[in-house]
């Protein structure tokens, strides 16, 4: 599903629970929409330095299985745009309803 | 690492800077070896597998535009360098640091007291010195760390350059 726009919130929910590295927040997404949403794994990274360029995420060196990682975590600034991002999709989605009707 | 991943990466690197390249082949790399180790524990054969995990990340011209967008590109990286080379040259020795935007300020200054003696010729040289010397030796301490500064840097630089040029050649 075409999800243009909202990867960059997505990205952002993902990494609300705990730091992960990228495979692990393509995975949750794509887990927590029931594979909905099955985006090109090859645009997370350039979304992921954009959200770093911007503050939103930062970045540091891990390791999981003794291989190392960068891993992603949401910044302070980053928790106040996702809240920003999720009321403005709660009044879009609401108004859309409005419109098509419940599902 | 499997010729199509590298071909993935070749397409998805294209025009970025040695930095950004080596970032996204080991971003890229990282996620692929998961990906397809992914795909062999849900019983994929190995072939099936690497597939698998190419297709997940798409489209590679499509990855360079994105990358693109939020990496230094090579023309940008090589602007950099060329725009702050001072920076390297003078910055890399301490004593030089203080010394040489000293000696520009200063010829600046005497050539401002050279004009108000009416002394027009040495003051003219003393100027030229200095602006010559400012762009040298006072362009490392401005903030020139953006592609876009440092193109500002690159115009100013060609302007000086041109009114020294003018200023020498002044009867």
């Amino acid at each position: 599903m075409n999800f243009k726009g909202t990867l960059p919130a997505l990205i952002l929910e993902a990494l609300v629970q705990e730091p992960r590295h990228g495979y692990r927040i393509a995975q949750r997404i794509k887990e927590r929409s029931q594979g909905v949403l099955d985006f090109k794994e090859g645009t997370l990274y350039p979304a992921l330095h954009k959200l770093e360029n911007q503050g939103l995420v930062e970045s540091y060196e891990g390791a999981e299985k003794g291989r190392p990682r960068r891993y992603y975590r949401i910044t302070r600034s980053g928790r106040a745009a996702l809240a920003k991002d999720r009321a403005e999709w709660r009044e879009l989605s609401r108004a859309v309803t409005m419109i098509l009707g419940e599902a | 690492m499997t010729n199509g991943l590298d071909h993935w990466l070749k397409q998805a690197t294209r025009h970025s800077s040695g930095d950004s390249t080596l970032q996204v082949r080991t971003e890229i790399q990282e996620h692929y070896e998961l990906a397809r180790e992914a795909a062999l524990e849900r019983g994929a054969t190995a072939e099936a597998a690497e597939q698998e995990a190419l297709t997940a990340l798409g489209d590679a011209k499509a990855a360079n535009r994105q990358y693109r967008r939020v990496l230094l590109t090579s023309a940008e990286a090589r602007l950099l360098r060329e725009g702050t080379w001072e920076s390297r040259a003078v910055c890399s020795h301490r004593p030089a640091r203080t010394l040489l935007p000293s000696l520009a300020v200063a010829a600046l200054l005497a050539a401002a007291v050279l004009f108000r003696t009416g002394t027009a010729v040495a003051a003219r040289l003393l100027l030229l010195a200095g602006v010559g010397m400012s762009q040298l030796f006072i362009v490392p301490f401005l903030p020139v760390y953006t592609p876009a500064r440092s193109r500002v840097v690159r115009y100013v630089k060609l302007g000086c350059a041109g009114g020294d040029a003018a200023t020498s050649f002044r009867p």
